[in-house]
């Protein structure tokens, strides 16, 4: 979400009386709960993350004492090629989940805007897949995949007639990040969808009946009224989309476990892994302080992007 | 308007309106193509989980048999089904399921009292505090689950429900959604019932709280399927079937040799009725309100 702060409404200003002091405890009551949970779980564990990356705390307590290593678990991060293939690959997935995903959900919210039959059905059918544990759709995809006969490799072979070869779609280095493009992007567009959606309903029809008298065919009130009505809708899809791509990591546990050679490691996946496998916290919370500046850096250049359209 | 105008202007919109329809033809086929590839996976999992044969859905995946079952059977259900097995499905579900409603539940509660003082209160600090909670909202529940799981497990709370539920009950996007629900609402409602001698806590329980069913129903949508699907967190925090989700029990699948599709797949099945019939019961106030307040922008 945009979480574009609105106005909140005025706040009366009045003499504190008693029954305002009333007033007061029964909000601070019902404001506790959450701020309380929100610093346990969100707060401390955040702050705690920068500590735990300077120390070399293990996972199971030993006995020698926790050392503080200043940024040496960072300087070992940047040296570890690991680290920048999982960077490299959460990359080559963003450049591809962009334009498969988001392009299939912006057209499919531009066909589902239209007064077709049945709208409302599809609409529902085509988000079953974003409500879909990651779990489930590894299960379905797993079977899709198979290597040489499964669903995919026999589709492909009737239709070249043979000619090309069975694609071994998660054990082939070549293929493995891409196999994982298409599951994510079939997974997740559902909710771009409805964005889109929501979008394009809050594009006045006043706009349209314009730019129809103006003469404006519909590729041109396509381009001149809907594209700048949707730009915010855009910035928003393709930042949280990126930012969703730079946190992948289930569908690569289950299916890959990061190969086949490193083809598919990922950030989380790689913090996963050196901090449970290899059992060196204090370096897992390093990695965990980079994937948070990493998002920090797209919701900024988010901000900075919404400024400059003026919304 | 001249006479010899009407003519061509009928023309006009003659083919305009054929250009139309066959426009309308296409949007149509696109359409029908797009549902096909969202649905024939998950009509193939609902196949497949009827079948008895692990070794015949593998053999059936690559034809139109994908999409068949001769001899139906839920012998697949009844055997994950059973709560005590060695594939006791049932116990995983049962667990999923509690932790869900708990999560939603409380998340409720919890998030939208918050959004309400946040919205409506005379707090002095309610500005400062929410902007706070709007810039904790970038904080990924990746970046933060190394010193969490230190911190549960040096409470003793690993291999329980509570450690599943608590640390996901508040959440600055839910809050940020009830706050901006609430604070469209007319200032009129609050003031007439402060008037009439209302407290704070009666006017968001009797007045606004009903009101915000569009805003409940996306806040659970959203929460019960974020809860519904967590992996990375129950994998670090359970180590027994206790307190473990399905998402969990179903990914031990994968980890064998030769996987059992046909239990796989019947537990799939299992694990997407719920959060289904979650979605269907509040979709129809979800989307409406998705779509008022998600993505201002």
């Amino acid at each position: 979400m945009t979480l574009q702060q609105t106005a909140p409404p005025a706040v009366l200003a009045r003499p504190v009386s008693r029954r305002d002091k009333g007033r007061l405890f029964q909000e601070i009551g019902m404001l506790a709960p959450a701020v309380i949970l929100l610093t346990i779980f969100l707060v401390v564990p955040f702050l705690l993350s920068f500590w735990t990356a300077m120390t070399n705390q293990p996972l199971v307590p030993r006995p020698t004492p926790i050392r503080f290593v200043g940024f040496n678990n960072f300087l070992r991060i940047f040296r570890d090629e690991l680290f920048w293939t999982s960077l490299w690959n959460v990359s080559r997935f963003t450049f591809w989940i962009l334009p498969v995903q988001c392009g299939l959900a912006f057209a499919t919210a531009l066909l589902l805007h239209q007064k077709l039959p049945f709208r409302n059905l599809f609409r529902g059918l085509f988000f079953l897949p974003a409500i879909t544990s990651m779990v489930v759709v590894c299960v379905i995809w797993g079977t899709l995949f198979q290597y040489p006969t499964g669903p995919f490799n026999q589709v492909i072979g009737f239709l070249s007639g043979g000619r090309i070869q069975p694609i071994d779609w998660l054990g082939d280095p070549n293929w493995a990040m891409f196999s994982i493009v298409l599951l994510s992007a079939w997974q997740a567009y559902g909710f771009q969808m409805i964005v889109y959606l929501a979008g394009l309903q809050g594009i006045p029809d006043e706009l349209y009946d314009a730019a129809r008298i103006d003469g404006a065919n519909a590729f041109q009130r396509f381009w001149h009224v809907t594209m700048p009505g949707l730009r915010p809708t855009h910035v928003f899809v393709l930042v949280i989309t990126t930012i969703q791509a730079f946190k992948l990591y289930t569908q690569v546990a289950i299916l890959t476990q990061g190969g086949p050679k490193s083809s598919t490691e990922t950030v989380v996946h790689y913090m996963v892994r050196s901090g449970f496998e290899e059992q060196k916290l204090g370096y897992a919370s390093a990695v965990s302080v980079i994937l948070f500046l990493i998002v920090l850096v797209i919701a900024l250049l988010q901000r900075q992007l919404l400024r400059r359209f003026d919304v | 308007m001249s006479d010899l105008a009407i003519p061509t202007l009928q023309a006009k919109v003659k083919s305009e309106r054929s250009a139309l329809g066959s426009l309308r033809m296409v949007q149509t086929a696109s359409i029908l193509v797009i549902a096909l590839l969202i649905v024939s996976p998950l009509f193939m999992l609902l196949i497949a989980s009827l079948k008895d044969d692990r070794f015949q859905i593998l053999a059936d995946m690559g034809s139109f048999r994908a999409f068949w079952v001769s001899s139906p059977t839920l012998s697949n259900f009844a055997e994950i089904g059973n709560l005590s097995g060695e594939l006791a499905f049932g116990r995983y579900l049962v667990n999923s399921l509690v932790i869900l409603a708990l999560t939603v539940g409380a998340g409720l509660i919890v998030n939208s009292m918050a959004g309400f003082v946040l919205a409506w209160g005379s707090l002095r600090g309610r500005a400062l505090i929410l902007s706070l909670v709007i810039a904790l909202y970038v904080i990924p529940q990746e970046s933060i689950i190394m010193p969490l799981v230190i911190m549960v497990s040096r409470a003793g709370m690993t291999d329980t429900f509570a450690v599943q539920i608590v640390p996901w009950v508040a959440s600055p996007l839910y809050i940020f959604l009830f706050y901006q629900f609430f604070a469209q609402l007319p200032k009129e409602l609050f003031e007439a019932a402060e008037i009439d001698g209302a407290s704070v806590f009666r006017i968001y329980r009797s007045i606004f709280l009903p009101l915000s069913l569009p805003a409940l129903a996306t806040v659970s949508i959203l929460m019960g399927i974020e809860s519904w699907n967590q992996y990375l967190w129950p994998i670090l925090v359970t180590q027994t079937d206790y307190a473990r989700p399905i998402a969990v029990a179903i990914a031990t699948f994968f980890g064998q040799d030769s996987i059992y599709w046909d239990r796989a797949m019947a537990a799939s099945v299992l694990m997407m009725i719920p959060i289904l019939a979650l979605y269907l019961a509040f979709q129809r106030w979800f989307v409406s309100s998705f779509v008022g307040s998600a993505v201002k922008g």
